[in-house]
C-alpha cells in the first residue's frame, strides 16, 4: 500500500506554476528517488508536499486527504521533511535536538543506532557539529518522530563523499525499518543505487517513473531525461527569446 | 548613610517589579522574536479591569484574577495580531509594529479609563514586612523582589529542562523547522503572549499604588523594563533580574536628592544609553584607530 500519494499537484512561487501536475507514489519501506536538473522544481515539489508552501491536487497519507492542511499538522500525521541546508536547531544541544522531536513511542537510542558518531557528541551544541554530523542528526530528529514518510532534499550537498557514502546506507535503513522515503539527490548514481522507484521531474513535469535499477543500467537515457531533446530545447529556446 | 538606605530599599518595589517586566520583554524576545514595547501596556489593561471591578464593589481577590485573566487575554489579542500578519517580518519590523501597538492601547486605554481622573489603586499587600538596619522593607518589596527571581529561576529551568520549554527555543531559532517536526506553532506562540501578559498584570498591580494613577504612566513602564533586558543582552534573564532592581534602587535613591527627585525617570534612560554605548565600545574604538 502506498504511504504516499500525489496526484495532480501543482504548486506556485510567486504566481509562476513551477510544478504542473506532479502525480507521485511513495511506499512503505521503499525508497523513491526524485531526479533532475538545477530549477526542474525538486524543492519546490517537496515544499508543496510538506505544507511549506500552498500546492493545489491531493496529497493524501495511508488513504487521508492532507491537501488542505498545514505543515505542522502533516507533521503530526507522520510526513517528516527534511529541509535541504542542515536545519539543526544550532543554540540547543545534539540531544536537545532529538528530544524536541521525540514521539511518546519512540526512544533516543533508535537514532544512536543509525548514527553511532552522535552518541560522543550528543552534548555538543549543534551549531559546532561538522557538516556531516549536522546532516545525521536532522535525519535522526526526524526519525524519532516516528514519521510514515520521510523527504529528504539534498543531504549530500557539501559533504565529502565518504560521509555521502554513510549517509546513503542510513537512509536505506531507514526505509527497511518501514519508513517510506522521498530522496531528492543530486548525486543520481548514488540514489538509484539505493532506491527503489525513480521519477524524473523536467521544467516542474514528470517526464520519467519507473525502477531505479532500469534507470541505473542506461546513464543515456538518464541524461536524456535530465535534459530533454537539446534541438528541442533550442529550438524553444530560440522561439522564447524571439 | 540611613538617608540614603531607606528610599534605595524603598526603590525595591519598582526594581522587582522592572525586574519582572525585562524578564518577560527578554522570554517574548527569545521565544517569538519581537522586542515587545506594548508589555507594561498590557499589563496596564489587566490592572485596569481589576481596579474597575474593585471600584464597582467586587472583592480585592477575585478582582486580581479576573484582572490578571485579562492582562493573559489582551497578551493573546497582541500576539494573534503579531503571529497572524507579522510572523514572518524582520525583527526591525515587528518591534516598529508593537511600538505602533502601544500607541493604539494607550490612547484607548485613556479612553476607556477616563484619561487622567484619578483611580483607587488597591494596595495588594501592605505593611512592613521586618526591619533591616533600620530601615522598614514592606510586604510590597518583598513580594515583587521574591517574583522577580522566582520567575527567573523559572524560567531559566522551563527553558532548559522542559519539552515545551525546548520546543518554544526551537520555535525561536527556526520557526518553519520547528513547524516540520510537527511543533504546535502558533498555539505555542500565543502561549508565550498570554503567559507574559498574565505575569505582567500581575507586577503591575503590585508597583500601580506607587506610582502615577494614569494608564499611560503604567505603560511607559515598558521604558525601565526595556533598559533591564538591554542589561541582559535580551538574552539573560539574570542580567535583567539584577538590572531591574538596581535600576529601582538607583531610582529611588536619586528621588530622595533634594535636586534629583523631578530627574528621576531619567535614570532608565541613562542606562539604556550607557548600555548601548558600552556595547557598541568596541566598532567605536576600532573606528577611532
Amino acid at each position: 500500500m502506498s504511504a504516499l500519494a500525489i496526484e495532480n499537484l501543482v504548486v506556485n512561487r510567486t504566481g509562476i506554476p513551477v510544478v504542473r501536475g506532479v502525480n507521485l507514489i511513495a511506499k512503505a519501506g521503499e525508497i523513491s528517488v526524485l531526479l533532475g536538473s538545477n530549477g526542474a522544481g525538486k524543492t519546490t515539489l517537496l515544499e508543496g508536499i510538506s505544507g511549506v508552501i500552498p500546492a493545489s491536487g491531493r496529497i493524501a497519507l495511508d488513504g487521508a486527504d492532507l491537501t488542505r492542511s498545514l505543515a505542522g499538522h502533516r507533521a503530526r500525521a507522520g510526513l517528516s521533511h527534511v529541509e535541504q541546508g542542515r536545519t539543526v536547531f544550532g543554540e540547543m544541544t545534539t540531544e536537545e535536538n532529538l528530544r524536541v522531536a521525540l514521539h511518546p513511542s519512540a526512544s533516543l537510542d533508535q537514532a544512536y543506532a543509525l548514527f553511532p558518531e552522535l552518541v560522543q557528541r550528543r552534548t555538543v551544541l549543534a551549531g559546532m557539529l561538522s557538516g556531516g554530523e549536522q546532516q545525521m542528526l536532522v535525519i535522526a530528529r526526524s526519525l524519532v518522530g516516528l514519521p510514515k514518510v520521510v523527504l529528504i532534499d539534498e543531504m549530500s550537498a557539501g559533504l565529502a563523499p565518504v560521509v555521502v557514502g554513510r549517509l546513503m546506507s542510513a537512509v536505506r535503513k531507514l526505509a527497511d525499518s518501514g519508513v517510506a522515503v522521498v530522496l531528492v539527490e543530486q548525486f543520481a548514481a548514488l540514489a538509484l543505487a539505493i532506491g527503489n522507484r525513480a521519477y524524473v521531474l523536467r521544467r516542474g513535469q514528470m517526464v520519467f517513473e519507473g525502477g531505479c535499477a532500469e534507470l541505473a543500467k542506461d546513464p543515456a537515457r538518464l541524461h536524456h531525461l535530465y535534459l530533454g531533446d537539446a534541438g528541442e530545447t533550442g529550438a524553444e529556446e530560440t522561439r522564447q527569446h524571439a | 548613610m540611613n538617608s540614603l538606605l531607606t528610599p534605595a530599599v524603598a526603590g525595591l518595589s519598582a526594581g522587582g517589579a522592572y525586574a519582572i517586566l525585562g524578564v518577560c520583554a527578554i522570554f517574548t524576545y527569545r521565544l517569538v522574536a519581537v522586542v515587545n514595547f506594548t508589555g507594561a501596556a498590557i499589563g496596564a489593561a489587566g490592572t485596569f479591569v481589576m481596579v474597575a471591578l474593585t471600584e464597582h464593589g467586587m472583592p480585592l481577590f477575585p478582582a486580581v484574577i479576573i484582572g490578571i485573566l485579562a492582562g493573559a487575554l489582551v497578551g493573546v489579542m497582541i500576539g494573534g495580531v503579531m503571529t497572524k500578519w507579522f510572523s514572518g517580518a524582520s525583527a526591525t519590523t515587528k518591534a516598529a509594529v508593537t511600538a505602533a501597538l502601544l500607541v493604539g492601547i494607550i490612547a484607548l486605554g485613556l479612553r476607556l479609563t477616563g484619561g487622567q481622573r484619578p483611580h483607587l489603586f488597591p494596595d495588594l499587600v501592605s505593611g512592613s514586612a521586618f526591619r533591616f538596619a533600620g530601615v522598614e522593607v514592606t510586604w510590597g518589596s518583598l513580594l515583587t523582589v521574591t517574583l522577580a527571581v522566582g520567575l527567573t529561576i523559572a524560567s531559566d529551568l522551563f527553558l532548559a529542562r522542559t519539552r515545551t520549554g525546548l520546543q518554544m527555543r526551537a520555535l525561536s531559532e527556526r520557526p518553519m523547522a520547528a513547524e516540520l517536526i510537527g511543533i504546535r506553532v502558533r498555539v505555542l506562540a500565543l502561549a508565550v503572549w498570554g503567559i507574559m501578559g498574565a505575569v505582567t498584570a500581575f507586577a503591575m498591580m503590585i508597583i500601580a499604588p506607587l506610582r502615577s494613577p494614569d494608564f499611560m504612566s503604567l505603560s511607559l513602564l515598558v521604558v525601565p523594563a526595556l533598559a533591564a533586558a538591554l542589561i541582559g543582552a535580551f538574552r539573560s534573564f539574570r542580567a535583567a533580574l539584577l538590572g531591574g532592581v538596581l535600576i529601582g534602587i538607583v531610582e529611588g535613591m536619586v528621588s530622595a536628592l533634594e535636586f534629583g527627585a523631578r530627574f528621576r525617570g531619567v535614570v532608565p534612560f541613562l542606562v539604556i544609553l550607557i548600555v548601548l554605548l558600552w556595547s557598541q565600545r568596541g566598532a567605536r574604538w576600532d573606528a577611532a584607530r
